[in-house]
């Protein structure tokens, strides 16, 4: 006869799992924000438009 | 045998295994052949090889490196749906890590004595069944597991290969610098380096991923009795859904929402720089760059996660409608129209969250549409239309932008013909949209009758 009961999956565990993946993503976001916010800046010595 | 541990079988969850372990292992997979997104961070160090004698790489035939890979990715997924339906999500996995990690080092090997069609084979083809096998191996496992929210499952999935870019970009330009600092070949180096990293990460994945037992659901959720008939109660065998119109019709809106995309993605950086003459420096490009990816990340998570609410028939008339009057719009924010960087940067990051979107609500909508039977393998052949769009989107960006620099025309005004082009092709989606009704029942599988998944009304 079956046990009935069921050994479930360990908050631990489940969060340990999203870490790992969590991690490596949050470092290339920050790495990718950092960038993203440079078009904001103002540019250094644009040149000039020449307009007719 | 070695690696039985692989089967279907041995895959099976545990119970009491809980299903918010699937999605890290999906992202596992996601985020790592994401990587082929940032693939431009070899082009500039490829083009400075020298071999032995001299002789140097094009930008053109290191551009068809990428092109391979991606060709390959919807060649495989299309091959190995079906297979995959059997050997399960694991086996599948485990193939794409050993493809996708040996596809760099075969590179590695070109890039170390010059041999571009080592490249070629190694990205290109190893690595390219890689990409197709890792990207539709966790998507029927995901469906099964979250009947009650199949587009928030895939969305995350999904997000994961947009996100790859973002850490495949660093992570290759970091380790070039080191490299290079430390007076070894950068580029062999750093491929050898990031195929046996990623083959680790993908394990992870292969180790973590469950498929559910027969007729598990999650504990409370009742299916809806009343649902769209846009949801099938019946599933439909791969060799049938092809035969379908609505397969047709739903190849047809991926293509021209992937063709969109491309329009904006491929020419990203030096079209900002183009329509802004002297207000956008080549570093801020970069950024826009970056922009693009974060919103191309988090358009696939959260359209996905809509799609659960408003239905993916609505999700993609949102994307249709939205998307050709934004894509109609963008040119007038250039510099001689309107002349606003922020409105043009939100409207084209507000484009490339739909362009993920796009992908990322495909699986749900087959899965709505065909049932959860054969989804993986559905969801491998409609890939295709992403392997058409990745020829004719460039075919069409760089054709028209070389036909003006060749007649000597302003290269800012091939920028809104492009756009308005693209906005064309959206207006083809929007009908294709329309068009998607019930399958046929002469295309159900017989006695097959699922469970009915939760969803809205289309």
């Amino acid at each position: 006869m079956a046990e009935s009961t069921t050994k479930k999956s360990s908050p631990l565990l489940i969060a340990a799992a999203w870490i790992v993946v969590i991690i490596p993503t949050a470092w290339g976001l920050d790495y990718t924000v950092k960038n993203a916010l440079k078009i904001f800046a103002k540019p250094t010595a644009a040149p000039v438009v020449q307009t007719k | 045998m070695a690696l039985a541990f692989l089967d279907r079988d041995r895959s099976i969850a545990p119970a009491g295994y809980s299903r918010w372990l699937v999605p890290p292992a999906a992202l596992a997979i996601h985020l790592s052949i994401g990587q082929v997104y940032s693939f431009s961070v070899f082009k500039n160090p490829l083009l400075a090889l020298h071999a032995a004698d001299g002789s140097a790489w094009n930008l053109k035939e290191i551009g068809y490196i990428f092109s391979i890979a991606i060709a390959f990715l919807g060649i495989s997924a299309a091959l190995f749906g079906a297979w995959l339906e059997k050997a399960g999500p694991r086996r599948a996995m485990f193939y794409a890590a050993i493809s996708f990690g040996a596809g760099f080092i075969i590179a590695s090997l070109g890039a170390s004595t010059h041999q571009l069609a080592l490249i070629y084979l190694g990205y290109g083809v190893v690595g390219g069944v890689g990409l197709g096998l890792g990207y539709i191996s966790p998507v029927s496992t995901l469906i099964k597991w979250f009947p009650d929210r199949p587009g928030l499952a895939t969305g995350l999935a999904i997000m994961g290969f947009g996100g790859g870019a973002m850490i495949g970009g660093p992570l290759a330009s970091n380790l070039m610098a080191h490299f290079k600092a430390a007076g070894q070949p950068s580029i062999p180096y750093t491929m050898a380096t990031m195929g046996v990293l990623y083959f680790i990460f993908m394990m992870f994945g292969v180790f973590t991923i469950r498929v559910p037992p027969t007729g598990w659901k999650p504990e409370g959720w009742v299916p809806k009795v009343n649902h769209s008939a846009l949801i099938s109660s019946h599933n439909v065998a791969v060799t049938e859904a092809w035969k379908t119109p609505q397969f047709w019709l739903l190849w047809v809106m991926l293509f021209v929402n992937v063709t969109a995309g491309i329009g904006i993605l491929e020419q990203a950086a030096p079209m900002i720089q183009d329509l802004f003459k002297g207000q956008i420096s080549p570093v801020a490009a970069v950024g826009f760059v970056g922009i693009l990816s974060i919103f191309n990340m988090a358009g696939r998570f959260l359209w996905a996660s809509v799609s659960d609410f408003i239905g993916r028939k609505g999700t993609y008339f949102t994307f249709f409608v939205l998307g050709s009057i934004l894509y109609f719009f963008l040119p007038f924010s250039r510099q001689d129209k309107i002349n606003s960087v922020p409105l043009f940067v939100a409207i084209a990051a507000l484009v490339i969250s739909m362009y993920g979107g796009g992908f990322a609500t495909i699986p749900a909508y087959l899965k709505d549409l065909f049932g959860g039977f054969n989804v993986s393998a559905i969801h491998g052949r409609l890939l295709t239309a992403w392997s058409a769009a990745g020829i004719i989107g460039p075919l069409i960006v760089n054709g028209i932008l070389d036909h003006y620099v060749e007649n000597h025309m302003n290269k800012q005004e091939a920028y809104p013909l492009i756009l308005h082009i693209m906005c064309g092709l959206l207006v083809v989606g929007f009908l294709a949209n329309l068009m998607v009704r019930p399958v046929a029942e002469k295309f159900w599988l017989k006695d097959q009758n699922v469970v009915v998944p939760d969803g809205p009304a289309h």
